[in-house]
């Protein structure tokens, strides 16, 4: 029996990492303001030996203030939310679960805004009230929206699961807006929030999301075997010794991490986590020890396309990268709909 | 080796089971029978901890509930009456998951009784052409061959099987029974099953336990359980006459030849 | 949902505002000149012309900028109704309330009875105004998108309330005060500056030509950075640095949390060199003071011109 079938094999991998740095380096040397490559080299070089910035220098904090912290959270947040969408759709064994779709972003946006709203802070750590409020809320949608799916059908089709995350994210949309007209004081922080972006993205933002990814990410991927065993049915699960309870909540409790402090940092992006991991199946098969980290390769290098064209596109305007991730997404998932169709996937 | 008492589950306020008893020993076939919604299926689910019940279910000797997960998968395993797979897994890979109850932990070991066991289910079972094909292009019987396999690979001392051959073909439910027949001559084992066909039943059970309306009408010895007078109680019809006369026309047939 | 929260953000950004309204130095002369009586006939600014047997004694203006004219030309007392986000002068806040822009309520506004409507540029289309035609309520749009504009609009909120000396009075002071700033336009030729709308966390927007900012930064002989931009758009934080502005402007409110919108520019990452940040030229101007199509934007003009003149380099 082959035994190195199960794992990511090694070649894989380097393929996949070569792709990522490969495209990380497109996205740093491009960008709104042309700065020559060997600058780039230089700027680099100078500031990986702590030589002291050359006073005057636009290109200087252009690369190493805006573009640098802005790419390296978007390969982080396109990373986290491929990863939650994989997972989520192993978990529940349904090839349209998304943050989006299942209106979990929608209710890290609740909690988010509820924290503006309601002047909710953490003392010292300015914004952190919201990350925390937007993942809390997310945990409480998700749990949520997955009883209430139960209830309704317990073999959690794909329609029932949608029509639930359609329906929640309609009815938390009425809520904000309901908060937004109680919080009158509030209302352009609130509006100026909802559509968030990873513009002005700093480090500090940077080692949130590299945090919670490493740790989220991590916890996701060691529960890749029992992801397998959700994929293929809840009931097998069960029946082959999964302790089906304790691996949801794990799943749901990071899941829900990962989504609220993206939403947090980056508002919402929708597509990322659906379509990401339909891509990577195509090539690494529905195995999830295989399919989770290569999701976020993935999904750190569509996001860091999505959003070198977000800033590239109509220079010196800038769209707003949900814009380009629903555009595109929306043609791949139907390319990915109906190829698999064909191939009698699901 | 396993003894169930007072089983009672319940929806909401429908009672799907009430009090049912039963008890499997070594070496014997448990036939669960009985009509559409007298509730079999879901004795076989609060057995597997699928669903809430009431009553004891104890098993060699423990009560099913102070189980880990893991220890119940390596106690008793579950074949249902048909699994729908979500993605392209291939047929090695829903095999080999048969294996998890003996490494839950974070890393999976690759111990060599691991293999052993999943080259003998493979064998036993007759996939091995089917191995590394996606379980979406499988066709039914093969599917449930594929989760067979599984199964035993997972090596419980108690199969529960949910009308193991429904949906598939004769070939198929032939192959299928005798194999399960072979399994149980190993000491140490039991198996209960539903089943829908009373002549399979009849066939390869040891004992029998009939139900109608969520109660346990019959329990014991096949030839006990399962006489005139029970079954056409149960199904409201005269049984005996109505096999009897279908077997007829095999005979006729058999007799023209 | 984003587009859709972008487009209520210019509209809050043009209309809604903060309440702390403090120096009030608007010429409310009320009774300086006698009403004039009789028939009125206007022309309103989407070409429609309105008569009136008497000027307009009850009056809802929807728009923020309407309602500060009315109450500087002493007709303030007037307004039985008003625009949700109307806030200045502090005494606006007293009148009624109604919902003003594409949630314009009919019902609301009949049942205020007034003789006029004062609208901003139309969400409605001329058969959903039908409604207050037959309750006897005429529509009046007042739709300026220049400094020209206001003044045209300031001449006909006065013709309608009888106001014409005091609208006069009114032009002829923002005349005199634009006047008084573009006087130093030659020495500022050459310096440019950025009109920051959103602030960076959540995408930069900047004002770029065609808007009121525009105009008065050309007025004071300063280059708008982004006047290739047209109207309001979001911009790239790389273009902003790489522009290097003299003087930074933004329009930001400061909500109570983390540093104020001039000291959060002061600090924000890889902004240190350049020249606005380096000599500490940003200006916080909160008040609409440069947004809305109002006579404040004079008072706007002198606070920039002011600024400027504080923050130019020793010749």
């Amino acid at each position: 029996m082959n035994s190195a079938r199960e794992g990511f094999r090694p070649l894989t991998l380097l393929i996949f990492l070569a792709a990522s740095l490969i495209t990380f380096a497109i996205c740093v040397a491009a960008g709104s303001v042309r700065i020559p490559p060997a600058d780039i080299i230089t700027i680099i070089w100078r500031s990986v030996r702590r030589m002291p910035a050359p006073a005057d220098s636009a290109a200087y904090s252009i690369l190493l203030s805006v573009r640098l912290p802005r790419v390296i959270c978007v390969a982080l947040t396109g990373a986290a939310l491929s990863i939650s969408g994989a997972a989520m759709q192993g978990l529940l064994r349904n090839p349209l679960a998304d943050g989006s779709t299942l209106g979990v972003s929608s209710g890290a946006s609740l909690g988010a805004v509820t924290a503006i709203a309601f002047g909710i802070t953490i003392p010292g750590a300015p914004f952190a009230g919201t990350a925390v409020c937007a993942m809390a809320s997310a945990f409480v949608s998700l749990t949520l929206i997955l009883s209430l799916a139960y209830r309704l059908d317990f073999s959690l089709s794909t329609n029932t699961i949608i029509l639930i995350g359609v329906i929640y994210s309609m009815f938390v949309s009425s809520i904000i807006t309901f908060i937004t007209i109680l919080a009158a004081d509030k209302v352009r922080q609130i509006a100026f929030w909802t559509m968030g972006s990873l513009s002005g993205s700093t480090y500090a933002n940077a080692r949130v999301l590299a945090v919670t990814l490493f740790v989220c990410g991590g916890v996701i991927m060691t529960r890749a075997r029992e992801l397998n065993a959700f994929a293929i049915g809840e009931d097998n699960a069960r029946h082959i010794g999964v302790n089906v309870g304790r691996v949801k909540l794990i799943i749901l409790i990071t899941v829900s991490a990962l989504i609220g402090v993206c939403v947090s940092i980056g508002g919402t992006i929708g597509f990322v986590g659906l379509v990401t991991p339909h891509m990577i199946r195509m090539i690494t098969g529905p195995n999830h020890n295989r399919l989770l980290p290569a999701c976020a390769f993935g999904g750190a290098v569509f996001l860091m396309l999505a959003d070198l064209a977000a800033r590239t596109v109509l220079n010196p305007l800038e769209l707003p990268i949900g814009v380009v991730t629903s555009f595109t997404g929306a043609i791949l998932f139907v390319y990915i709909f109906f190829k698999s169709r064909r191939n009698g996937h699901a | 080796m396993l003894d169930v008492a007072d089983l009672t589950v319940r929806f909401g306020r429908l009672t799907v089971v009430n009090n049912v008893c039963f008890s499997v020993g070594e070496g014997q076939w448990l036939m669960i029978a009985g009509p559409n919604g007298a509730g079999k299926s879901t004795v076989i689910n609060a057995v597997s901890a699928g669903v809430p019940y009431e009553g004891s279910v104890i098993l060699r000797g423990r009560d099913l509930k102070g189980y880990k997960p893991y220890e119940r998968a390596r106690a008793l395993g579950v074949l249902s009456q048909m699994n729908l797979i979500g993605y392209a897994f291939t047929a090695e890979e829903i095999i080999r998951m048969g294996r998890y109850a003996y490494a839950p932990g974070i890393f999976s070991r690759r111990a060599e009784e691991d293999n052993l066991r999943v080259t003998e289910s493979i064998e036993m079972t007759g996939v091995r052409k089917l191995l590394k094909q996606s379980t979406l292009t499988l066709s039914g019987g093969e599917r449930q061959r594929v989760f067979l396999a599984q199964l035993l690979a997972q090596n419980p001392s108690l199969l529960l099987l949910d009308e193991p051959s429904n949906h598939l073909d004769l070939v198929y439910q032939k192959q299928i029974f005798t194999l399960l027949r072979e399994w149980l001559e190993t000491p140490g084992r039991a198996i209960v099953s539903v089943v829908h066909d009373l002549s399979l039943a009849m066939a390869f059970g040891t004992h029998a336990l009939l139900m109608n309306k969520g109660e346990a009408t019959a329990f014991g010895p096949i030839s006990d359980a399962l006489t005139a007078e029970n079954l056409n109680n149960v199904y409201g019809m005269d049984v005996f006459g109505w096999m009897s006369g279908l077997m007829a026309y095999w005979r006729r047939d058999s007799e023209n030849i | 949902m984003r587009r859709k929260f972008i487009t209520l953000l210019i509209g809050l950004i043009l209309i809604a505002g903060c309440a702390k309204a403090g120096d009030s130095n608007a010429p409310a002369s009320a009774e300086a000149s006698a009403q004039t009586s009789g028939p009125v006939t206007v022309t309103d600014m989407k070409g429609r012309t309105i008569t009136l047997s008497e000027p307009a004694e009850r009056i809802v203006a929807l728009t923020a900028a309407d309602c500060e004219i009315l109450y500087a030309i002493g007709a303030g007392d007037r307004l039985v109704g008003r625009g949700e986000y109307c806030d200045y002068p502090l005494e606006v806040l007293e009148v009624t309330s109604v919902e003003s822009g594409a949630e314009t309520n009919l019902e609301q506004i009949i049942a205020l009875t007034p003789q006029i409507l004062l609208l901003g540029t139309m969400a409605q289309s001329t058969e959903q105004l039908e409604p207050l035609e037959s309750a006897g309520i005429q529509s009046v749009v007042s739709d300026a998108q220049d400094i020209e504009g206001v003044y045209t609009a300031i001449q006909l909120i006065g013709d309608l309330m009888g106001r014409q000396g005091e609208s006069e009075d009114l032009i002829s002071k923002m005349k005199s005060d634009f006047a008084a700033v573009s006087a130093n336009a030659e020495a500022n030729k050459g310096k440019t500056v950025y009109f920051e709308v959103s602030p960076l966390e959540y995408g930069l927007w900047t004002a770029g030509s065609g808007t009121f900012m525009n105009e008065i930064a050309e007025m004071l002989g300063l280059t708008n950075c982004f006047a290739d931009v047209s109207g309001w758009a979001e911009i790239s934080e790389e273009q902003v640095l790489d522009r290097n502005p003299d003087y930074i402007v933004t329009v930001g409110m400061y909500f109570g949390e983390g540093p104020k919108p001039d000291d959060e520019i002061l600090g924000r990452p890889g902004w240190e060199n350049l020249n606005a940040v380096r000599n500490g030229a940003v200006l916080n101007l909160s008040n609409n003071e440069l947004s809305r199509p109002s006579y404040r934007l004079a008072e706007g003009a002198k606070l920039l011109n002011d600024f400027v003149m504080e923050h130019r380099a020793p010749e």
